[in-house]
């Protein structure tokens, strides 16, 4: 288990982090949220011992994480550092002969991923003739070549075509299932919800919101209800008890479920009682949909940075 | 220990296949072979011929045979003409480079110079001072004996003064070629660093081993590199001066003189890569590399500058001064070593010395580095990394 608890860490006036504390199960995924300057990579860095922290500490299966227990984590920097003049395989290898693997293994390991990451047809390139997609490519096989114990991945998405996107997401659930705790940041929130079990909000350097996305989104206050109703007059919407947070009317739309050329009303609402708008959307017209919505993350990380 | 050859590894294999070491190698090895053959190559050869007419041809014959005798390095092939006319007509051929007629004067196309004009000189002066002496009265075989005179022998009070040129030369080529080498493998130092730190690979790499074993493996994987460069140019050199003729025989001591170099070069490169290595972990950018190394640079420039002046005065007041002081030694001492005797408890004092600031620079380098590398962005200043002591 993966623990930090309490990082704090100032640069002169500005306090980058203010007690940042998480936790990450092996076989768990955990995604990193924030704003830019928010403390993500601050926190990861500090966890992989890159920077000292000013006071709070990191603990890998319940001892404090120092050098040796480091060199066995795998580490995606945000930003991006290769040997521009050094060929694929050959980068990757020497970072597996430095994870502490012998030659052979090294060999092996690499070769393995090269070919995971479909990396094939440049093994023997130089990496500054690669493209950014493909030298990001050969950054994550550097992090995963040792067969860490923890991957901390700092922004491994961005800059990703939608294909090397998807191995790499299948790159990380592997690691995940194999056991390893993963951490890694991001922007594409909808990436996040989808691929990871446990999510952190970080905000000006304090943890604002943690733990499942279930968990979020039931720690959610503001309820919505999404309610599609067709035939309706027009003017029922205001009938309905609550706050009307978005609407489309359309009254000859084209008509989902072939309803033919009826009026269309779609609400969302936060309704002051649920049962009075049943009965309201009931008696205004056909009733199509009537169920809470779910929030997605980022609608959560909008409402929980903001 | 395995971490750091790792690292000196991929230094010798990523930068020793660059074009730019293979063909600056093979370009050096080059230039260094055609200048220790320049002067054969000015110089021409020293085989020379001469044609003989007229009267006591026999004589001049015998004493320029005599003379190339005595002298390995001087030949004179001698062809006999019957007349001044084919004597004349040879030398406008071609044929020979000058006629002596008559034993009193020489014919060539153009003014004759050199050691080939003093022999025909001496020859003439020999044989005709024999005639003077025999058609006043005196005795042919006297004449000849007191003719005979051996050598002086000579005596040098330093022990050094025979091949003081070859010496010379020797020397400042060494300083010349320990000077470039310097400057370029602790260049490649600098800009290793600022490549590691400039594209934050060295985020990574500090996860996997200490900043002093990534250090320490470039420095040792680059002076491989710098050392063999050494090796191969100094044997190019001393091969080609010898196979060429343009030294026929190395000064004693040569051998150990360029041992020494070995030494002094890797001492020197210890001093110079740690100092450059921490100034260079001091920027973030390839193009702030130049003006921060300035002062190092001047540095390694003044010690060059001394061993070149050291070369014409190698016991000079300042030049013996210097070359026990570090680290001016590494360049100046050399310089003094191929040129003079040293008497040994110098070189053991000027080497001790350089081992001390070299181990201090290896020591205050590495702290430097250590604090700076991590430290992205603007240039850190050298008070925060000297007076903090975490």
């Amino acid at each position: 288990m993966l623990e930090v608890e309490g990082l704090r860490k100032r640069y002169g006036d500005t306090v980058a982090l203010d007690g940042v504390s998480l936790t990450v199960r092996p076989g768990e995924t955990f995604g990193f949220v924030g704003a830019n300057g928010a403390g993500k990579t601050t926190t990861m860095r500090i966890v992989m011992g890159v920077l000292a922290a000013d006071a709070g500490q990191v603990r890998w299966n319940g001892g404090p994480a120092g050098f040796a227990t480091r060199r066995r984590f795998g580490y995606m920097p945000e930003e991006r550092g290769l040997y521009a003049k050094m060929r694929v395989a050959e980068q990757i290898e020497y970072f597996g002969r430095l994870g502490g693997m012998r030659a052979p293994d090294a060999r092996r390991s690499a070769e393995a991923l090269i070919e995971r990451l479909g990396l094939a047809a440049r093994r023997a390139d130089e990496v500054d003739g690669l493209s950014l997609g493909n030298q990001q490519r050969v950054q994550l096989a550097v992090a995963l070549i040792h067969d860490p114990e923890v991957l901390v991945l700092d922004e491994p998405f961005s800059g990703l075509d939608p294909i090397a996107v998807d191995a790499l997401a299948g790159v990380l659930a592997e690691r995940a299932a194999a056991g390893a705790p993963v951490v890694f940041s991001s922007h594409q929130l909808d990436l996040v919800e989808r691929l990871c079990d446990s999510v952190g909000i970080i905000k000006a350097g304090r943890m604002v919101a943690q733990g499942t996305v279930a968990e979020l989104r039931a720690r959610e206050s503001r309820k919505r209800l999404r309610v599609v109703v067709t035939g309706a007059e027009p003017g029922w919407i205001d009938r309905l008890p609550g706050e009307v947070v978005a609407k489309t009317d359309r009254p000859h739309a084209a008509v989902p479920q072939g309803a033919g050329d009826e009026r269309y009303d779609e609400v969302i609402l936060v309704p002051s009682d649920d049962q009075e708008a049943l009965r309201v959307a009931a008696s205004a017209g056909r009733v199509q949909h009537f169920g809470w919505q779910e929030p997605s993350l980022a609608e959560i990380f909008r409402e929980v940075v903001a | 220990m395995n971490t750091i050859l790792l690292v000196a590894r991929r230094e010798i294999g990523v930068r020793g296949r660059t074009k730019g070491y293979r063909y600056g190698l093979l370009v050096t090895a080059v230039l260094v072979a055609v200048l220790a053959m320049l002067p054969k190559l000015l110089g021409g050869p020293d085989d020379h011929t001469v044609g003989l007419a007229g009267a006591r041809a026999d004589r001049l014959q015998a004493a320029l045979t005599a003379q190339t005798a005595q002298d390995d390095d001087l030949s004179i092939t001698v062809t006999r003409y019957p007349d001044e006319a084919a004597a004349r007509a040879a030398v406008a051929a071609g044929d020979v480079e000058a006629a002596i007629v008559d034993d009193a004067k020489v014919i060539s196309t153009t003014v004759l110079g050199g050691r080939f004009a003093v022999a025909l000189d001496t020859a003439h002066r020999m044989v005709t001072t024999e005639h003077n002496l025999t058609t006043a009265g005196l005795d042919p075989a006297k004449v000849a004996q007191a003719q005979q005179v051996a050598p002086m022998a000579r005596v040098t009070l330093n022990g050094t003064g025979e091949d003081a040129d070859v010496r010379s030369v020797i020397a400042m080529a060494l300083v010349v070629i320990l000077f470039m080498l310097l400057i370029q493998i602790c260049t490649w130092v600098a800009m290793g660093v600022v490549e590691e730190k400039g594209s934050r690979i060295v985020e990574i790499l500090l996860t996997a081993l200490r900043p002093w074993q990534l250090l320490a493996g470039k420095v040792l994987g680059l002076g491989v590199l710098g050392l063999f460069q050494l090796v191969v140019i100094a044997a190019v050199g001393l091969t080609a001066a010898q196979v060429s003729g343009a030294v026929p025989h190395l000064p004693d001591g040569t051998y150990g003189v360029v041992a020494g170099v070995v030494v002094w070069f890797l001492l020197a490169y210890a001093f110079y890569a740690a100092m450059y290595a921490a100034i260079a972990s001091l920027v973030s950018r390839q193009e702030e590399l130049s003006g921060v190394l300035t002062p190092a640079t001047m540095l390694m420039t003044a010690s060059y500058l001394v061993g070149f002046f050291a070369v014409g005065s190698p016991d000079g007041g300042l030049t013996h001064v210097l070359s026990l002081v570090p680290p001016f030694s590494s360049l100046v001492m050399p310089v003094r070593a191929a040129v003079v005797q040293v008497p040994l408890w110098e070189t053991a004092l000027a080497m001790g010395l350089m081992v001390v600031a070299a181990a201090a620079v290896l020591y205050a380098g590495g702290r430097v580095y250590q604090r700076a590398v991590l430290r992205t962005g603007a240039r850190v200043r050298w008070g925060e990394v000297l007076r903090r002591s975490s």
